[in-house]
């Protein structure tokens, strides 16, 4: 509820930056499969001007053998293309035609005929070359090479522009996956605005405005749906536990006001009336029960509550009581810790604890109540040093009418742990029976109230 | 005290029992079956007290009291109801009722409710500092009680508990009105923790030489230091 905003963003960015690099993979993939062909077919290119440029030489070898062939490249270098470079050196080794600096040392002297194959790519003053070199009849040497250089440029420059569009494709998808993930996220969002209006007790809040013709509408709908039963449970549970209330005590009102007119049998009429007040609280706690489990987890109701002061108020309303049974009571309360909650509930709550505890408690047995902040909750703890539960109702203390065979003799319901589970549930706190040597220890953890005030 | 008192309330029965003790405190009462008639007699007649039913055909009690209110009606309200448990108390005496008495209830408990209304109608405003019944003094600001000029030590709550009686001095006040008043709970304890408090406060009073406060038959006590009980 606190942190629903950051969440919903997180969830958006996540979404887009999903987006983003999906996307981006993809056109990288796509841009990668272009760039492959061109350079591909980059080289063919250049690969066929080789094998044309052999072929030429191979013609004029086959016409008038090395002569031609130092003529023509005599006439191609003044041609002056950079593009190109012919060697022919004679068997010890001299320049007959071609640049002053000689043949590349890259490139392995090797016989063979004219042909294209095998052509290889040798680096030479800062560009790479395809080069093919033979060994003609006589022990003259051969180099043809052709340069990279507009292969390279080209490709370079295509790498640029896809790195560009990459970025590009990066960004547009980063903002696209945003604007999609925002308009899905603000639309779960709703739901959720709803869902926490719902939480805090509202439980007549429904989302304004029509239902979209989509899944999101369909799902409002749904929540609607929900709801509209549960306000419609809710209802009829109060208005049961009315009528209850009502059809039990007009009756009983009525034995009253006739027992309030008989006359000279005092004791008779005290008894009846003791437990006609008992059978009232018997109801009254069923029927708390079940409204405090109706209302559980909705925080409608609850109002900040200094559950220091409640404690206090209860413990001096009963410690007396536990002091004239020759009990040790002892109370350490911490001043100031606020919940929210009912007051009237948690006084209820404590006020079924502790009288239980002097209940079953004997003179020198100890009583102590203390609360303080531990481990960032407000820790409630009621320790006495008296029979405890007997292990036979150990693991269903909490449940309604749940009695231990030995207190049959007295009085009470079994009705006072289930009061007490159904508040701490009401109120969002931890009910613990932490394990003791003796007698009954039961610890009640309560949210904070989040503001100090 | 010739009051005129309202009862609002469908249950013939109970609406009787309620008159007996209207008339008996020497009031006079009119009855209504319905909550649009007792609405309509609240806002024209001149009552003091008004006996309000909630579960009563034409509505809830407690959601009409505004409507009393808004009608110009002074009366002051008492919501006698099936709707007992703490949490409907409180809730009507948070929605403006000046008390709330749940069904069943005891003759003697609805009479020293409507008394103590009767008697919020008529008193001042008590600020002045010292409340003094005979030989028993109560100084409010400084918080202390003096039996015969000596002083009685009480704690806190027994101060309470001695200015509270202090105010409804000669009534009879019940153990559920204490519980209320005193220290704010509106549920039945089941055990009556109330008699321990007021016993201690007793017996200090006692000590010093103060028989103010006596046990009345059944519910509750009297407060009655100058030995009028009334």
């Amino acid at each position: 509820m606190i942190s629903a905003r950051p969440l919903a963003a997180r969830a958006t960015l996540r979404l887009a930056a999903w987006m983003a690099v999906a996307v981006t993979i993809m056109s990288l993939g796509a841009m990668g499969l272009q760039y492959r062909l061109v350079e591909t077919r980059l080289m063919a290119a250049q690969k066929a001007l080789l094998a044309a440029d052999l072929d030429g030489f191979r013609a004029l070898y086959d016409q008038r053998r090395i002569i031609a062939v130092r003529q023509a490249i005599e006439f191609r270098s003044t041609a002056a293309s950079s593009d190109e470079v012919l060697v022919l050196l004679d068997r010890q080794g001299g320049v007959l035609a071609g640049p002053e600096s000689g043949w590349p040392v890259a490139v392995a002297q090797k016989g063979g005929s004219f042909g294209a194959e095998p052509a290889e790519i040798i680096p030479e003053s800062g560009t790479r070359w395809l080069a093919v070199s033979w060994d003609l009849p006589g022990g003259f040497s051969l180099l043809v090479a052709r340069s990279l250089r507009p292969v390279d440029d080209t490709l370079a420059a295509m790498r640029r522009g896809m790195l560009g569009l990459l970025a590009a494709v990066l960004v547009a998808g980063g903002a696209v996956g945003w604007l999609a993930a925002r308009s899905v996220m603000r639309r779960i969002g709703r739901v959720n605005d709803l869902a926490d209006r719902v939480a805090e007790g509202a439980l007549d809040a429904r989302l304004p405005g029509a239902r979209s013709d989509d899944e999101f509408g369909l799902l409002e709908t749904h929540v609607h749906g929900m709801l509209d039963r549960i306000q419609n449970l809710n209802r009829a549970t109060h208005r049961l536990s009315d009528t209850i209330a009502h059809e039990l005590r007009t009756p009983l009102n009525r034995m009253l006001q006739k027992l309030a007119r008989v006359e000279g049998q005092e004791d008779v009429t005290a008894d009846l009336k003791a437990e006609m007040r008992q059978a009232i609280r018997v109801f009254d706690s069923l029927l708390d029960i079940s409204r405090a489990e109706a209302d559980q987890g909705s925080g409608g109701g609850l109002v900040p509550v200094d559950l220091s002061a409640v404690a206090t108020e209860v413990w001096e309303l009963y410690e007396p009581v536990a002091e004239d049974k020759g009990m040790l009571a002892e109370a350490a309360i911490t001043p100031g810790l606020m919940v929210l909650g009912d007051r009237n509930l948690i006084a209820q709550m404590l006020s079924n604890l502790i009288d239980n505890a002097i209940k079953y408690c004997a003179a020198g047995d100890r009583l102590t109540l203390t609360l303080a902040e531990v481990e960032g909750r407000h820790l409630m703890r009621v320790a006495d040093t008296g029979p405890g539960l007997p292990d036979e109702i150990k693991g269903e203390a909490f449940e309604r009418f749940v009695r231990a065979e030995r207190d049959r003799g007295t009085a009470g319901h079994g009705l006072g742990l289930a009061l007490v589970r159904a508040i701490a549930a009401r109120h969002g706190a931890r009910l613990v029976l932490p394990a003791t040597d003796r007698g009954l220890v039961l610890e009640i953890g309560w949210p904070k109230l989040q503001s100090s005030e | 005290m010739d009051e005129r008192i309202l009862i609002v309330e469908d249950d013939a029965e109970t609406a009787a029992a309620v008159r007996a003790v209207v008339e008996g405190l020497g009031c006079s009462a009119d009855h209504c079956d319905t909550l649009e008639a007792g609405i309509a007699a609240a806002v024209s007649g001149n009552y003091k007290v008004i006996v309000l039913d909630r579960m009563l055909p034409g509505g809830d009690g407690v959601e009409a009291m505004a409507r009393i209110r808004a009608g110009g009606a002074t009366a002051l309200i008492l919501i006698l109801s099936a709707l007992g448990r703490a949490a409907n108390r409180v809730e009507g005496l948070e929605k403006g009722a000046d008390d709330y008495l749940p069904k069943p209830f005891e003759p003697d408990e609805l009479r020293a409710r409507i008394r103590a209304l009767l008697r919020r109608g008529t008193m001042q405003v008590l600020d002045n500092d010292l409340m003094a019944f005979g030989d028993l003094e109560i100084r409010v600001k400084a918080r202390t009680v003096h039996v015969k000029r000596a002083h009685v030590a009480v704690s806190p709550k027994e101060f309470e508990l001695i200015t509270y009686f202090a105010r409804h001095s000669g009534q009879l006040v019940t153990r559920m009105q204490l519980l209320e008043n005193v220290w704010n709970l509106h549920f039945d304890p089941g055990t009556n923790v109330v008699d321990v408090h007021v016993g201690r406060l007793r017996r200090k009073l006692e000590e010093a030489g103060s028989t103010a406060i006596q046990t009345a038959r059944g519910e509750g006590y009297i407060f009655a230091p100058l030995g009028a009980v009334g």
